[in-house]
C-alpha cells in the first residue's frame, strides 16, 4: 500500500522542553490514522510540524514518498496537507466565502473573482454533502457549521492529507456521528485522515491504525481490533488508569442558590440566556453540560456579576445578587475558577502569592484594612503550594514559570482554601495532565463534603457525567434536567445538547 | 530549584546589560551628532556636566530641572502601571500652572495656607482636565490616547486665551511674552539654593516618590493597582472595581500633573505664562518608560533628565552643539530601551547557525 | 451664511487644507486594518515635509521634493517596522519616542543645515504649481471650487478610490484585513502575517510621505518646526472613526478640514484665535463622541 506520509526521527525542542523526541510515524493512503497521547504528550506540535507551521529541529518527512522540507503551511498546503485546528481558525467578522478562499483567492485580473470562488465551493459542497451558507457571517453562525466550513475549506485548497486535531471537543455525541460520517466519505474519495485525540472511544470506532505520543516519544503503534481503552490509557499514561472520579455518600444541605427565569444577551446585544433556571443545595455538585455557546459563559458571567442580568432572579442565601459587582459575590463567599486561566484566572507576570491572594485579599485578615501583612500572606500562599501540590521553588516564583498544571492548581487552590460557601468551575481540567485532574476532580469531591455548594461548566461532557451529583443540559440558553449522576446514558445527555426533548 | 534561580537572576543581569547597551547606543550617536555639527563630543560633555555641577548655582539649576521630571514621570509612571493611558499630562500641567497663578495672585492667604491651598488647588484643576477622557472612555469606550492628545493641544490654547482675559487685552497682543500678574510672596515656595529656581517642590517630589512606593509595596490599594495594571479581567474577577480604579488613577495621575504646574508656577517662574511647558509632559511619559513604572527607577531617571536638561543650556551656550540634540537623545534612549534584546539575540543566533 | 458655509471660497480652501490629512488617513488605514498599533503618523508627516523642503531647495523642483518626502516617509516607516515587528518594541513606545524625536531631528537639521530657528523660506522653495483643467473649469461650480487647485487633487482622490478598491476588492486587502482580525487564523492559512504588516507599514509611510510633502509645497512655501501641528493626530482619529474603510476616513478627513476652515472664517466674526485654533481639536473629541454614540446605539436596537 502506498505511503502517504512518512516522519523519520522528527524532533522538536522549545525553550528547554523536548516537544517531539525522534518521532517516526508512517500513514497509509486512504486510512484513518489516529495519533494519542494525554495533554503536553506533544501531539498538536507533531501535527503543526506536519502541516509547516513549526519547523523541526530534526528530522525528516516524506510525503508521498518525496522529502519535503516545509516553511510555512502554504507550502504543506501545496503538498497537499492540511490541518482542521481544534480552536477554528475563522474570521468571525468575514463571510464565509472569504474565510474558505483566504490565502488561495482565485483572481481575474488584479481583482478578486467571487463568482469562480463560489461555483468551485459550491461543486466541493455537492461532492460531499455539506450543506453552509456562504454569505453569512462567521459571527453567526452554530459551532457545528463552524467545523464544516473549515473542513469545506482544507478541501477547497485541494488537499489530499487532512489532519483534524481534537475535532470532537465541541460536539455533541450525536455531532461526533455526523464528524465520522463525514470522515468515511473523504477516506471513499481517497483521501487521508489523520486523527488526534485524547478519546479513546472515539480512536477506537474510527481508526484504521493508532499511533500512542508519551511525553514526546511514540510509545505504541496498534491496530483497533487489538486494543481496547485499558490497553490505550496504560500506554499514554505509562500506569494502568482509567479517570473516574470517586463519589462519596454524603447528605445535602437546604437550597443556597436559586436562578430563575434569567435573561442575557452576549457582547454583540444576540440573546443568549432565554430564560435559565436552575437550584444547587448546599453540598452539591451540579453540572452544567452542552454544545459550546449555548449560552454556558453568559450564565456564569451572570451568577457571578460580570454581566448585566436583562430580567431574572439570582437568590443567594435569601438575597437577590442579580446586581452586585464580583467584589459583592466575594463579600459573601462565592468562588469562581475562570475557563481560561492565562488570561482570566491568573496575572502571569505576578508571583504566585500575588495570584494566591487575589480575592481574598478583600476579606481576609491579612492586616489592617490597609496594609498587607506579607508574612501572612506568604503562610496563606505556602498553605496552597502544599496543600494543592504544587511544583514550584517558592511562593515568590514568577507564576508564568509554572507548568499549565500547576498553575491550574493555583488557582483551584486559591478559591478553594477562602471558606466560600458556592463555587463556580469553569472547565478546571482543560489541557492539564491526567494527575492533575485526577487531584482536582478529588478537591472537588472533598469541597462538596464540606458543605459547599459546587456548579460545575464544562465542555468535556465525559468530566460532567463523572464528577456531578446531578446534571443539567444547557441548550439554546435553556437549562433541561438531565438527571442524577449514573442515570442518563451519554448518548441521552447527548440528544439533550442537540436539543432533543426529555421525556 | 536553582535552575529557577538562574533564570531569576538572568532576568536582573539582562535587565542590567539592557541599560547598559543602550547607554553605549546612545552615546554612540550622540557623539557622531555632535562631531557632525564640528564639535567635539568629549568637550561637549564637559561642559554639559559643568552645566550641571559647575557651581552652587548649577547645582540648583538643576534641582529645579528634576523636581518637573519626577512629577511627570510620577504622573505618568501611576497611570501606566494601572494601564490608563494618560498622554494628556502636558495639558493637565498647563491647566493646573494657571489654577495655582490665579490662586496665588487674586486669593491672601497667611503663608501657612497659601502655598497648600495653591497646590491642592491646581491639582484639582489638573484632576479636572483628566476627568474629560475618563468619562469619555468609561461611558463611550473612546480611546484614551487620542482624547488626551487632542487636549493637550486644547489646554495650551485655552489658557493661553484665559490669560488675555484675566490681562484684560484684547488677543492681539504678542503671545510669547503673555504672561499672569506675578503671584503674591505668600503663595511663593521656599527656595533651597539661593540666588536659584531649586524650591521646595524637589522635596514634595521625592516625598512622593516614597508615598507611591510605599502605597505599591505595603498596600492592598497598591496590590489592586498593579494587578488591574497586569490583567485587567484578572483583577475584576478576583472582586477589584475596575471601573473605579481606572477613574481614580486618571484622576490622580492629573492631579500629579496639576500639581506639576503648581511647582512650576509657585518655585519658579512666580507667574502663568503662556506656552511654558515645552513637552515637560512628554518628559514625563518617557521618564516613566524608561524607569518602567517603578518609582524609584523614576526618580533615577529624573535626575538623569534633569541634569541633562540644564546641562544642554550651558552646553549650547559654550560651544556650538544644539540643545536639540539632547532632545534627540532622549528620544533615542527611550527607543533603545524598551527594545526586546532577547528576541533580537535569538534571531541573529539563528541566523548564524543557518550559516 | 450659506456663501459661510458652501460658498466656493469655503469649499476650494477645505479642499486645499484637506488634502494632506485625508493623505495620510487614507495611508494608515492600512496600518489599523493589519493590527498595528501607529500613531508616529505625525512623525512622518513632519520627517517627510523637512526632506520635501530640502529636496525642492536643492533643486527649485517641486517634484523632486515630493519624491524626498516619499522616501522619508518610508524610511520613518522602515524605522517604526524594524523596531516594532523585530526589535519587540511596543507601538506606542516606538510612536512617542518617533514623535518627539523627529519633532527635534527636523528642527535640529533645520538649524545645522539652513541654520535658521523656528521657520524656514526661500524663493528656491517652489511650491507644486496650481493647475486649470479645461472642461472641468467651465463646469459652474465645481469649475470654480477646482480652478487653481494642484495636481495633488486630483491626484488624493484617485489615491483614496484606489485604495478602496486595494483594501476591499482585491487578494491584497483581504489578507492585510486578516491579520489584524486573527493572526494566528492567517497563518494557518499560509499568510506571510510579517510580510503583510510590512507592506502595510510602508503603505502608511508612502501615503504619509506624499501628505507630509504637500504641508511645505501645497502653496506657502514655508517650512515651520513642528509644521504638522497634530495633523497625524487627527488622521488616526480619523480611521479610528472610519473604522480603517480608506473612503470612510477620507471623507472623515475632509470634515475635519472643513470645519478647521469655517472656524477660521469665524475670526472675521471677533472669536478669538486661539478659540479658532483649537476648534480642529474640539471637533475631533466632538465627532468620537458622536460615533461612539451611534454604535452604542446601534447595538441597542440589535438587542431589541
Amino acid at each position: 500500500m502506498e505511503l502517504a506520509l512518512e516522519l523519520k526521527g522528527i524532533t522538536k525542542i522549545f525553550g528547554k522542553t523536548i516537544a517531539n523526541d525522534h518521532v517516526d510515524l508512517t500513514v497509509k493512503k486512504g486510512t484513518v490514522h489516529s495519533i494519542i497521547g494525554e495533554n503536553g504528550a506533544g501531539k498538536s506540535t507533531l501535527m503543526n510540524v506536519i502541516c509547516g507551521l513549526y519547523q523541526p529541529d530534526d528530522g525528516e518527512l516524506y510525503v508521498y514518498g518525496e522529502k519535503k522540507h516545509f516553511k510555512n503551511p502554504s507550502e504543506a498546503s501545496r503538498a497537499g496537507i492540511g490541518m482542521v485546528h481544534q480552536e477554528f481558525m475563522l474570521f468571525s467578522e468575514l463571510t464565509v466565502l472569504d474565510n474558505i478562499i483566504m490565502g488561495y483567492e482565485p483572481k481575474k485580473g488584479l481583482m478578486l473573482d467571487s463568482l469562480t470562488a463560489r461555483k468551485n465551493i459550491e461543486k466541493i459542497c455537492n461532492q460531499y454533502h455539506f450543506n453552509i451558507p456562504l454569505d453569512a457571517y462567521i459571527k453567526d453562525l452554530p459551532v457545528s457549521m463552524l467545523q464544516q466550513i473549515e473542513i469545506v475549506k482544507i478541501l477547497f485548497r485541494g488537499v489530499s492529507i487532512i489532519i483534524f486535531d481534537e475535532p470532537t471537543s465541541v460536539l455533541t455525541p450525536q455531532g461526533i456521528e455526523g464528524l465520522f460520517e463525514a470522515i468515511r466519505t473523504l477516506v471513499k474519495n481517497g483521501k487521508t485522515i489523520l486523527f488526534i485525540t485524547h478519546k479513546l472511544k472515539e480512536v477506537l470506532a474510527i481508526s484504521d491504525e493508532i499511533t500512542v505520543l508519551k511525553s514526546g516519544k511514540m510509545v505504541g503503534n496498534i491496530k483497533p481490533k487489538d486494543a481496547d481503552e485499558t490497553i490505550l490509557a496504560s500506554l499514554m499514561v505509562g500506569r494502568d488508569v482509567l479517570l473516574t472520579a470517586n463519589k462519596m455518600e454524603k447528605k445535602l444541605g437546604d437550597i443556597i442558590l436559586d436562578v430563575d427565569d434569567l435573561y442575557a444577551d452576549d457582547y454583540d446585544g444576540r440573546e443568549k440566556l432565554k430564560g435559565a433556571s436552575l437550584k444547587i443545595r448546599k453540598g452539591e455538585i451540579l453540572g452544567i453540560a452542552g454544545v459550546a455557546g449555548s449560552g454556558q459563559q453568559e450564565l456564569v458571567e451572570c451568577l457571578f456579576g460580570l454581566k448585566e442580568v436583562k430580567s431574572g432572579k439570582i437568590i443567594y442565601e435569601d438575597k437577590d445578587i442579580s446586581k452586585l459587582n464580583c467584589r459583592g459575590h466575594r463579600n459573601l463567599k462565592i468562588g469562581f475558577v475562570p475557563q481560561d486561566r492565562m488570561s482570566e484566572g491568573v496575572n502571569a507576570e505576578g508571583t504566585i502569592w500575588e495570584n494566591a491572594i487575589m480575592g481574598y485579599h478583600i476579606t481576609s485578615e491579612f492586616g489592617s484594612k490597609f496594609i498587607i501583612n506579607k508574612n501572612k500572606v506568604l503562610k496563606f500562599t505556602d498553605n496552597i503550594i502544599k496543600e494543592f501540590n504544587v511544583k514550584t521553588p517558592s511562593a515568590i516564583t514568577k507564576i508564568r514559570h509554572l507548568s499549565g498544571g500547576n498553575i491550574q492548581k493555583i488557582v483551584v487552590g486559591r478559591e478553594f482554601s477562602q471558606s466560600n460557601h458556592l463555587l463556580i468551575i469553569e472547565d478546571p481540567t482543560r489541557g492539564i495532565d491526567i494527575g492533575a485532574i485526577e487531584f482536582i476532580w478529588k478537591k472537588i469531591e472533598e469541597m462538596a463534603a464540606t458543605g459547599t455548594a459546587i456548579l460545575l461548566v464544562s465542555h468535556e461532557l465525559n468530566e460532567i457525567m463523572e464528577v456531578s451529583d446531578r446534571i443539567m443540559v444547557m441548550y439554546d440558553g435553556k437549562l433541561y434536567d438531565a438527571g442524577m449522576h449514573g442515570e442518563k446514558t451519554e448518548s441521552e445527555i447527548g440528544l439533550l445538547m442537540a436539543g432533543g426533548k426529555s421525556e | 530549584m536553582s535552575k529557577m534561580k538562574k533564570i531569576i537572576n538572568s532576568y536582573k543581569v539582562y535587565s542590567l546589560a539592557k541599560y547598559i547597551f543602550s547607554l553605549v547606543a546612545v552615546a554612540l550617536i550622540g557623539s557622531f551628532l555632535i562631531m557632525f555639527q564640528g564639535e567635539s563630543p568629549k568637550e561637549a560633555l564637559t561642559y554639559l556636566i559643568d552645566g550641571a555641577f559647575g557651581s552652587i548655582r548649577c547645582i540648583g539649576n538643576t534641582l529645579r530641572w528634576i523636581t518637573p521630571c519626577i512629577f511627570t514621570g510620577m504622573a505618568a509612571s501611576v497611570a501606566f502601571k494601572s494601564g490608563v493611558m494618560n498622554l494628556g499630562i502636558e495639558g493637565q500641567i498647563y491647566f493646573g500652572a494657571y489654577a495655582a497663578a490665579l490662586v496665588g495672585f487674586y486669593v491672601t492667604f497667611p503663608r501657612f495656607l497659601h502655598i497648600p491651598i495653591c497646590i491642592i488647588i491646581a491639582g484639582f484643576a489638573g484632576m479636572a482636565f483628566a476627568l474629560i477622557p475618563a468619562l469619555l472612555k468609561l461611558y463611550f469606550n473612546i480611546n484614551e490616547m487620542i482624547v488626551t492628545l487632542m487636549l493637550n493641544y486644547i489646554a495650551v490654547l485655552l489658557t493661553e486665551y484665559f490669560t488675555y482675559i484675566v490681562m484684560g487685552i484684547s488677543a492681539a497682543g504678542d503671545s510669547l511674552a503673555l504672561a499672569t500678574p506675578p503671584i503674591s510672596d505668600t503663595a511663593k515656595l521656599k527656595i533651597l539654593v539661593p540666588k536659584t529656581n531649586a524650591s521646595t517642590g524637589f522635596i514634595i517630589a521625592v516625598a512622593l516618590v516614597f508615598v507611591v512606593w510605599f502605597i505599591y509595596r505595603n498596600t492592598k490599594v497598591g496590590y489592586e493597582l498593579k494587578q488591574v495594571g497586569a490583567n485587567r479581567r484578572f483583577a475584576k474577577i478576583g472582586g477589584v472595581n475596575v471601573t473605579k480604579t481606572f477613574l481614580s488613577i486618571f484622576l490622580i495621575s492629573g492631579f500629579i500633573a496639576g500639581v506639576c504646574g503648581s511647582v512650576e508656577v509657585q518655585g519658579t517662574y512666580g507667574k502663568f505664562t503662556a506656552g511654558f511647558s515645552n513637552n515637560l509632559g512628554w518628559d514625563g511619559i518617557m521618564i516613566a518608560m524608561i524607569a518602567n513604572n517603578n518609582p524609584f527607577s523614576v526618580l533615577l531617571v529624573a535626575f538623569i533628565w534633569g541634569i541633562l536638561k540644564a546641562g544642554a543650556l550651558h552646553m549650547e551656550r559654550m560651544c556650538d552643539v544644539n540643545r536639540l540634540t539632547v532632545l534627540l537623545i532622549q528620544a533615542l534612549f527611550v527607543l533603545f530601551v524598551t527594545v526586546d534584546y532577547k528576541k533580537l539575540l535569538e534571531i541573529f543566533r539563528k541566523k548564524g547557525g543557518k550559516v | 451664511m450659506v456663501e459661510l458655509f458652501f460658498g466656493t471660497v469655503t469649499i476650494a480652501a477645505a479642499i486645499r487644507l484637506a488634502v494632506p490629512l485625508v493623505l495620510s488617513s487614507v495611508g494608515g488605514c492600512f496600518g489599523d486594518r493589519a493590527g498595528i498599533f501607529n500613531i508616529a503618523l505625525e512623525s512622518f508627516m513632519l520627517c517627510a515635509a523637512f526632506f520635501a523642503t530640502l529636496g525642492t531647495y536643492c533643486t527649485a523642483n517641486p517634484y523632486f521634493g515630493i519624491i524626498c518626502g516619499i522616501l522619508a516617509g518610508l524610511t520613518c516607516a522602515l524605522l517604526f517596522g524594524i523596531f516594532v515587528f523585530h526589535f519587540g518594541s511596543s507601538g506606542m513606545v516606538v510612536s512617542i519616542a518617533m514623535n518627539l524625536g523627529m519633532d527635534a531631528f527636523t528642527s535640529f537639521l533645520l538649524l545645522t543645515i539652513f541654520g535658521k530657528r523656528g521657520s524656514f523660506m526661500d524663493e528656491r522653495l517652489v511650491s507644486i504649481p496650481d493647475i486649470n483643467i479645461p472642461i472641468i473649469s467651465e463646469l459652474p461650480y465645481i469649475g470654480e471650487v477646482l480652478n487653481g487647485q494642484n495636481i495633488m487633487v486630483y491626484l488624493t482622490i484617485v489615491l483614496a478610490v484606489a485604495a478602496w478598491l486595494l483594501m476591499y476588492k482585491m487578494p491584497f486587502g483581504l489578507r492585510v484585513r486578516s491579520v489584524g482580525m486573527n493572526e494566528k487564523a492567517a497563518q494557518t492559512a499560509g499568510i506571510n502575517i510579517l510580510k503583510y504588516k510590512w507592506y502595510s507599514v510602508l503603505l502608511t509611510g508612502l501615503f504619509c510621505g506624499l501628505a507630509g510633502a504637500i504641508l511645505p509645497l501645497g502653496g506657502t512655501s514655508i517650512f515651520t518646526e513642528n509644521m504638522t501641528a497634530g495633523r497625524g493626530f487627527l488622521a488616526v482619529a480619523a480611521i479610528m472613526i472610519a473604522g480603517g474603510n480608506p473612503i470612510k476616513a477620507a471623507i472623515v478627513g475632509f470634515m475635519f478640514a472643513y470645519a478647521e476652515v469655517i472656524a477660521a472664517s469665524m475670526q472675521n466674526f471677533g472669536i478669538p484665535s486661539q478659540i479658532v485654533l483649537s476648534f480642529p481639536y474640539f471637533i475631533t473629541i466632538f465627532v468620537l463622541l458622536i460615533s461612539a454614540v451611534c454604535t452604542k446605539i446601534r447595538k441597542k436596537v440589535v438587542k431589541i
